[in-house]
């Protein structure tokens, strides 16, 4: 068997991404997709895209590793793996000395402790959204500003405000409130920006931040929120040049290592079916 | 006419439809009593042939009633439990015991009191501490609860009825271990949610025929060549009550098998054996207060001697779940939690350091008592197992 490429599928709540890196390591292809409400109907749609991307067909791909909290709806994946061990080894790729990667995304916010690429312990925020990239879409919908450029207003800041809750319903009431008192729009953003630093800070505190700290998710676009992470954490926080990637990379890497151990144990590699469409069987 | 069924099957068959039997035995004319958590002591039912039934709630059955007399932040299962009794699910028991199992569940027996109107009820104020006065004190409300059924039937409660009693559910308890070694090999031969069944189903019925179901249940499971499967994980599950296999199944869906636990619905209540004593009533009340590990009781046995040694007090609290854990070759521990259970949930930091001094690796799981809230959890479980494999 010739080993040549490997993909790696995370279907995250708000985004789904495809990474296709070769036997160096190296990334060919890779596409962002919002997942929306028919994530489902997705995973075949962005895979065509990432393999016409590389100029490749399905059949030219060792392995498939899904990811994400849809990672169960990928018909073509031949295994599945939690975001948490892919984030892991994803963001060992582009820091190899990470001790500390905070992963916020969509709908949820996690904290990996991590050596070597391997996932050593997490936490995990809780089911409600509170703090996470929701929130800020939440926010700057209501502020009729676009989400992308909260981030250099909240620069402008020189006193932000104190925003209590991370709750996406009382923040908002906190913002308006503040607007209405004439505080200015940046000291806001501002403090909504510590508010989910300082939420995400707490929770990591328990795996005790060590660097090299890591910070990847959409929410890791925000400059702002890096800024708050930093003064929150008290060190210096790294972001990877596309901070939506490193669960899809890290998928398409442990794919990787999966087929080249199954290999050196002498074993045949177990893929699933190959079938790039829909995932019916919720149907 | 079909065979009745046995065994396994029989115990499923009662888990889904718990109240079939203990209707039947009321149309006999029997006396149905309901219970909450495992504090009311059984045997001095059985001594008057009162048939004990757990009252337990219900995780797929939203909670609508309930919130009219307790607040959303109290305990889950408690409000769930009051839900199902407000919707008359409960309507067929005789009687209800209660204990203090904490603060919400004694408030629960008197909201049930005035709204749920069951003919006989009797709360037990068990006590939380273990000094000799909390004995005293247990013995002394066991008494009174002795006198309690024998107003309610009628009849007195002989002390050979009592031993008589203690010794079918000293039985009921060697059956349930005899049930947990069949877990100890690898695979285990009865699984995580299978046992949830079979506890839950012999919680429901009278004590004879639960001896007779677990008897079935042993012999079918040592025959049968269809058991789980070996896989990576081999779990301890710690926590709160787990009265639906909907956590079990979500975790043995995935590479682990639940091989020991420490719940109510499991192997807590039964791992020791009431003492037969002298005078009858000392042996039943050590044993409530003293011998069951429940984080609703303050473990301060020896606490005078190790008060400034954090580690040694862990030790008293919890090493009898090392001693699990060694014995069914564990290799992680899943704590969990309904949520806004403080009584399990303050003793989760103090656990969770005993098991990393150990080296055991351990997760804390806090549910909201819905089936649905279960599936975020899924990931966190799945990430637990990829690191400990």
């Amino acid at each position: 068997m010739v080993l040549i490429y490997f993909a790696g599928i995370d279907l995250g709540s708000t985004m789904t991404k495809v990474v296709i890196v070769d036997e160096d390591d190296q990334t060919k292809a890779s596409v962002v997709y919002h997942t929306g409400a028919e994530h489902r109907r997705l995973a075949n749609r962005v895979m065509e895209e990432s393999l016409a991307k590389a100029n490749l067909s399905i059949d030219d791909i060792s392995f498939v590793m899904a990811t994400g909290y849809g990672r169960i709806n990928v018909p073509f994946a031949d295994r599945q793996i939690t975001e948490l061990s892919c984030h892991a080894r994803g963001v060992a790729s582009f820091f190899p000395h990470v001790r500390l990667a905070i992963d916020i995304g969509g709908q949820d916010a996690k904290g990996l402790k991590t050596r070597d690429g391997k996932l050593l312990d997490f936490v995990m925020s809780d089911k409600c959204a509170a703090g996470t990239g929701r929130f800020l879409e939440v926010i700057s919908a209501a502020l009729g500003l676009k989400i992308e450029d909260l981030g250099d207003i909240s620069l402008r800041s020189t006193q932000k405000v104190s925003v209590s809750s991370t709750c996406t319903v009382f923040a908002q009431q906190e913002v308006v409130n503040h607007l209405s008192e004439g505080v200015p729009l940046e000291d806001v953003i501002a403090g909504l920006h510590d508010a989910i630093a300082g939420r995400s800070a707490r929770m990591v505190n328990r795996l005790k931040v060590e660097p090299d700290v890591v910070f990847t998710g959409g929410v890791a676009k925000n400059v702002g929120v890096v800024k708050a992470l930093e003064e929150n954490l008290g060190c210096p926080v790294l972001v990877p040049e596309e901070p939506l990637l490193s669960g899809a990379i890290g998928a398409a890497l442990l794919g990787k290592e999966h087929v080249l151990k199954a290999l050196a144990r002498g074993e045949t590699i177990q893929t699933g079916k190959r079938r790039l469409e829909e995932a019916t069987f919720f149907k | 006419m079909a065979e009745p069924s046995k065994g396994l099957l029989r115990a499923q068959e009662i888990y889904q439809d718990r109240s079939q039997r203990a209707l039947e035995l009321r149309e006999q004319g029997k006396k149905i009593m309901g219970y909450l958590c495992i504090y009311p002591v059984l045997e001095m039912m059985t001594a008057l042939d009162i048939v004990p039934y757990r009252i337990f709630g219900d995780m797929r059955e939203p909670i609508t009633r309930a919130d009219a007399y307790m607040p959303s932040v109290n305990c889950p299962f408690l409000r769930s439990c009051l839900d199902l009794g407000l919707k008359e699910k409960y309507d067929f028991l005789d009687g209800i015991v209660t204990s203090h199992i904490c603060d919400v569940g004694s408030s629960l027996s008197g909201i049930w009191n005035y709204t749920v109107r069951t003919p006989f009820s009797h709360h037990i104020d068990t006590p939380h501490t273990l000094h000799e006065t909390s004995l005293k004190q247990e013995r002394g409300l066991l008494e009174d609860y002795r006198k309690a059924l024998e107003d309610f039937t009628g009849h007195k409660m002989t002390t050979e009825n009592l031993k008589k009693a203690i010794r079918v559910h000293n039985e009921q308890r060697a059956l349930v271990r005899e049930l947990y070694e069949l877990k100890k090999p690898d695979p285990p031969l009865i699984s995580g949610v299978e046992t949830i069944r079979v506890i839950k189903a012999i919680q429901s019925i009278p004590v004879d025929e639960g001896n007779e179901l677990l008897r079935d249940v042993i012999s079918e499971v040592k025959e049968r060549g269809d058991g789980p499967q070996t896989k990576s994980a081999r779990l301890l599950l710690w926590g709160s009550i787990l009265d639906d296999t909907a956590l079990p199944e979500m975790i043995e869906g995935l590479d682990a098998n639940v091989v020991m636990d420490d719940t109510c619905v499991g192997s807590r209540p039964y791992f020791n054996d009431v003492e037969v004593t002298g005078d009858v009533i000392d042996g039943l009340a050590r044993h409530y207060l003293m011998d069951i590990k429940c984080p609703r009781t303050f473990r301060t046995r020896d606490y005078n001697d190790v008060r400034k040694d954090y580690m040694k007090d862990l030790e008293v609290r919890f090493s009898y779940l090392s001693d699990y854990a060694r014995d069914w070759k564990t290799n992680g521990v899943i704590l969990e939690s309904v949520r806004y259970c403080d009584t399990h949930g303050y003793d989760v930091p103090g656990l969770r350091d005993y098991l990393d001094n150990l080296g055991i690796p351990s997760i804390y799981l806090e549910h909201d008592y819905t089936e649905g809230a279960l599936a975020p959890l899924r990931t966190r479980v799945q990430g637990f197992l990829e690191i400990i494999s």
